[in-house]
């Protein structure tokens, strides 16, 4: 197909001006945007046509912790004092239920539940430990494979995070009424621990219950065992490893 | 009251790796382009961690602001609106696997966005463009509103609205050429008739 074509070059760009082009047409059209001055220029016609619908959308002021984070993660060192400073002097949870929502008692009704999201993300590699662009930010890694040796789980989990992304590169066959686990092995002998469980197919996010950096330091091993249900504290495997793999420190 | 000069302004001090130009931008255009990720994602968190992304662009990719094709609030709202729409759809699988604690913090996000088809009202209300609104078909409104505020794709918007996938992509198409036409009349957006290629 010709994209240059003036019509279709203009039917391309509209659709991705307005949010509708989607998937890998989406991005081999931004890959014919960034090479192709024609497609730069029939984007940019429309986004600045399109802009005007932005006018009406409500304003809603980011927390003090954003332009703080900014800062730290680029211009490092000397800003960290004064950005924590000013995150400290003015907890963005405070004022969140008013700047949202207007009224301060029903910003106050709510702020406990934005206030558990709050805490999710004041971890100190959010306000920026890790360089921009060209490394990957210090995390804990793991690929599980299955009994054949074929890589089946992806997971990753910034150090001082508390999400374990999880990517099933192959579906996980799991029988009804069952889930499936995921254990972490600590190298000092310790018993397995419970980490969450997995999607069967695509991707997933688990909630851990600490920071990686305490969960994972002492792990060099992940594994997966189907169980009747989701795993407590405490708890020991009830069947065999179906998934294994190592568990290593990217940085 | 800041204009689009001052951005431009503050844009090219940027390249120059003025941090209080930058600064000043930020503070300027943060408030209008967090709604904008927050509509699209219904999420505070995110919208944030998109907006934080958006400036690392901007600080180092200041030089690459065009303003002969661009307003400066143009190119802003594009950065923060495509990392937006990235995320909301390299997202979609880990949010329907999400806690839930995400849940609520979605429900929250929803009840302080303004429904899309007001917000497309006060827009062109706002670009003294009412009249375009009229011109509209309903159902174009709806579909327009959902792509552009809310990031959907086409099949996403025929599920919203209950219609088959063949006429949301007319609607859109054909709601977004209307508006073209009235904004054009009205001399809104791009000059010289907007075919660029």
């Amino acid at each position: 197909m010709n994209y240059l074509l003036p019509e279709r070059l203009d039917a391309l760009a509209r659709e991705y001006a307005t949010g509708t082009l989607a998937g890998g047409a989406r991005r081999r059209f931004e890959r014919l945007v960034r090479e192709q001055r024609a497609a730069q220029l029939a984007v940019a016609v429309w986004q600045q046509r399109l802009a005007v619908l932005a006018e009406g959308v409500p304003r809603v002021a980011p927390s003090p912790a954003v332009w703080a984070a900014l800062q730290q993660r680029l211009f490092g060192g000397a800003h960290a004092a004064a950005a924590r400073a000013a995150a400290a002097r003015e907890p963005w949870w405070r004022t969140l239920g008013t700047t949202l929502f207007g009224t301060p008692a029903l910003g106050g009704a709510l702020a406990g539940v934005l206030l558990a999201v709050v805490v999710l993300r004041q971890q100190p590699d959010w306000l920026g430990h890790e360089t921009y662009r060209e490394q990957l930010p210090a995390s804990y890694v793991g690929l599980l494979t299955d009994a054949t040796g074929r890589p089946t789980v992806l997971a990753s989990s910034r150090r001082h995070g508390r999400t374990l992304t999880v990517k099933l590169l192959q579906p996980l066959a799991v029988p009804p009424g069952k889930v499936a686990q995921l254990w972490a092995l600590p190298k000092d002998g310790k018993p397995p621990f419970p980490v969450g469980t997995l999607p069967a197919t695509g991707s997933g996010a688990v909630a851990l219950a600490d920071t990686s950096e305490k969960l994972f330091f002492t792990v060099d091993r992940l594994a997966v065992s189907f169980e009747p249900a989701p795993a407590a504290a405490g708890a020991a495997p009830a069947e065999g490893y179906l998934l294994s793999g190592h568990c290593v420190k990217l940085w | 009251m800041t204009t689009q000069e001052d951005l431009a302004r503050w844009i090219a001090r940027v390249v120059l790796q003025d941090r209080e130009a930058f600064e000043r931008l930020y503070r300027a255009t943060a408030d209008h382009l967090l709604g904008l990720a927050i509509g699209v994602l219904h999420r505070r968190e995110w919208a944030e961690e998109v907006l934080q992304e958006a400036f690392m662009n901007v600080w180092y990719g200041a030089q690459g602001y065009n303003p002969q094709i661009a307003s400066p609030m143009t190119w802003l709202i594009n950065i923060v609106r495509n990392k937006a729409i990235d995320r909301l759809r390299s997202g979609r699988a880990l949010r329907e696997a999400s806690v839930e604690l995400d849940d609520e913090a979605m429900n929250v996000a929803d009840d302080a966005a303004l429904p899309p088809e007001r917000q497309l009202d006060d827009s062109l209300t706002k670009a003294q463009v009412d009249r375009c609104m009229s011109q509209l078909a309903g159902q174009q409104r709806q579909a327009i509103a959902l792509a552009y505020y809310r990031g959907l794709v086409h099949a996403e918007i025929a599920e919203a609205l209950g219609a088959p996938l063949g006429s949301v992509k007319t609607w859109v198409r054909r709601g977004v050429d209307r508006l073209r036409g009235c904004l054009e009349a009205a001399g809104i957006g791009p000059a010289a008739g907007g075919r660029a290629a």
